[in-house]
C-alpha cells in the first residue's frame, strides 16, 4: 500500500504543474494571495506542497485512525473556505497546522474514545523487535520493517498522556521542529523542550517494564539512582 | 531539583529543556560546556540523557507518514466543488418559503381583484344623481306641490341663494 502511494506521489511529480511551470516557483505568499481571490489552481497547488506535512501532523494525533485521509482533507476543505480571513501575518503552513490540530481535537473529542492498549498487548515477537532496535545501532531497513515498527513504537506510546505522545510523535518521527511544535500546539519552547526530554523517559520506563519480566538486563539504567 | 522516575533515574528540572537541546546537538561554547559539566557530575542527569538517547534510536526507527499521493489533492478540490454546491442549495432553499409565498400572495391578489371586477360588471347600476331640494323658508305649505329637483352639482345652490338676496 505504501509503495503504491510512494510509487503515485512520484508520478505526481513529474507532472507538470502550473505554478512550478516556469523556473521561478511561485511562492506560499502569492498562492495563498491568488486563493483569496478565488484562484482553485492556486489552491490547488497549496495543497500539494502542504498535503504531506498536514497527514503528517493528522496522524501523528490521531494514531491508529482509519479517518487520517478524511480528516486531512476536511483541514483543506476548513482552510479554503477561511482563507479569505488569513492576513498572511503568519506563514501559511503554520496557519494551516494549527486548523489540523483544532480538526483533530474536535475529532477526538467528538469520539471520545481513545484506544485503550494495554501494556501486555505486545506479542513476544513484538517485544524481542523493540530490543533488536533499541540494542542495535542500525535502524530496521526495508519500509515493512519500519511500518512494524512504527506499530509497536505507537502502542509503547500510549503509555503517555495524549499531549506527551503528540510531542514525540511529532518531533521524532513525522520530523517537525520544536519551535513549529510550541507554536501550533501553543506552549512556550521550553515547555515543549521540557516535556519532550521528560516523556522520553517514560517511554524507556515502559520499555524496561515490558523486559523486566523477560528478566533482559542489557537496558538497565546507565546511570546511577539520585538520592 | 530532580524529578524522580520509577525506575529510579532522575534529571535537574533546570537542566531538562538544556539536555533536550544537548540531545540534538543544538547547544554550542558555553552552554554546551556547562551541560557536559553537569552532567558528567550528576548521575541521575547523566541516566536521564542516556534513556533520551535511547528513546531516539527507537522513535527514528519507526516510518513517518507516507505522502497520500496526487489523488489527495484531487479528492480535495472535489469536495470544496460539493461543498459548494450545498452552500448555494441551501442559500436557495433559505429563500424558498418567501418566494412561494409570495407567488401564492400574488395569485390570491390576483384572483380577487377578478372578482371585485366581475362583481361590478355584473350590478352595474347606473349612479343616482344628485338632487338638490329647494324648498321655501319662509311658512309650511302642505298642499304646495312638491319642489323641482333638479339636477346639482352643488354649485347651483349657491347661485339660488344668491338670486334670493
Amino acid at each position: 500500500m505504501n509503495n503504491v502511494r510512494k510509487s503515485m506521489a512520484a508520478s505526481a511529480q513529474a507532472l507538470t504543474l502550473p505554478f512550478q511551470a516556469g523556473e521561478k516557483k511561485v511562492d506560499d505568499r502569492e498562492l495563498v494571495h491568488l486563493s483569496q481571490q478565488g484562484d482553485e489552481a492556486a489552491f490547488e497547488e497549496l495543497v500539494r506542497r502542504h498535503q504531506q506535512r498536514v497527514f503528517a501532523l493528522v496522524a501523528g494525533i490521531l494514531h491508529r485512525s482509519d479517518d487520517v485521509e478524511d480528516i486531512a482533507q476536511q483541514v483543506f476543505l476548513k482552510a479554503y473556505f477561511g482563507i479569505k480571513k488569513f492576513d498572511q501575518r503568519a506563514a501559511f503552513s503554520t496557519w494551516l497546522y494549527k486548523i489540523a490540530v483544532n480538526e483533530c481535537w474536535d475529532y477526538l473529542r467528538k469520539r471520545k474514545v481513545r484506544p485503550l492498549i494495554y501494556e501486555a498487548d505486545l506479542s513476544e515477537e513484538q517485544v524481542s523487535r523493540l530490543d533488536g532496535i533499541v540494542s542495535s545501532t542500525r535502524p530496521p531497513e526495508g519500509p515493512n520493517a519500519r511500518t512494524e515498527t512504527r506499530e509497536i513504537v505507537e502502542r509503547m506510546l500510549d503509555v503517555l498522556s495524549e499531549q506527551d505522545r503528540q510531542l514525540l510523535v511529532l518531533k521524532e518521527i513525522e520530523g517537525f521542529s520544536v519551535q513549529e511544535l510550541a507554536e501550533i500546539l501553543h506552549l512556550n519552547v521550553n515547555t515543549v523542550k521540557v516535556r519532550l526530554f521528560r516523556a522520553r523517559g517514560r517511554i524507556i520506563d515502559a520499555y524496561r517494564r515490558r523486559l523486566k519480566p523477560a528478566g533482559k538486563s542489557h537496558a538497565a539504567p546507565a546511570g546511577d539512582r539520585k538520592e | 531539583m530532580a524529578t524522580q522516575s520509577e525506575f529510579g533515574h532522575s534529571a535537574c528540572r533546570n537542566y531538562e529543556a538544556r539536555l533536550e537541546d544537548y540531545l540534538h546537538g543544538e547547544l554550542r561554547g558555553a552552554d554546551a560546556q556547562s551541560v557536559i559539566e553537569h552532567w558528567q557530575s550528576c548521575p541521575g542527569c547523566r541516566a536521564r540523557f542516556e534513556d533520551a538517547a535511547l528513546s531516539l534510536r527507537l522513535l527514528r526507527a519507526a516510518e513517518p507518514s507516507s505522502d497520500p499521493g496526487p489523488g489527495f489533492a484531487r479528492g480535495v478540490m472535489a469536495r470544496i466543488r460539493t461543498a459548494e454546491n450545498e452552500k448555494l442549495a441551501v442559500r436557495a432553499n433559505f429563500w424558498q418559503p418567501f418566494v412561494s409565498f409570495g407567488w401564492r400572495f400574488a395569485a390570491t391578489a390576483t384572483l380577487a381583484l377578478m372578482a371585485l371586477v366581475s362583481y361590478n360588471v355584473a350590478w352595474n347600476h347606473p349612479a343616482q344623481p344628485k338632487v338638490a331640494a329647494v324648498r321655501p323658508t319662509e311658512g309650511l305649505d302642505l298642499l304646495a306641490p312638491e319642489p323641482v329637483r333638479v339636477s346639482t352639482t352643488g354649485d347651483e345652490v349657491l347661485m339660488m341663494f344668491d338670486g334670493q338676496r
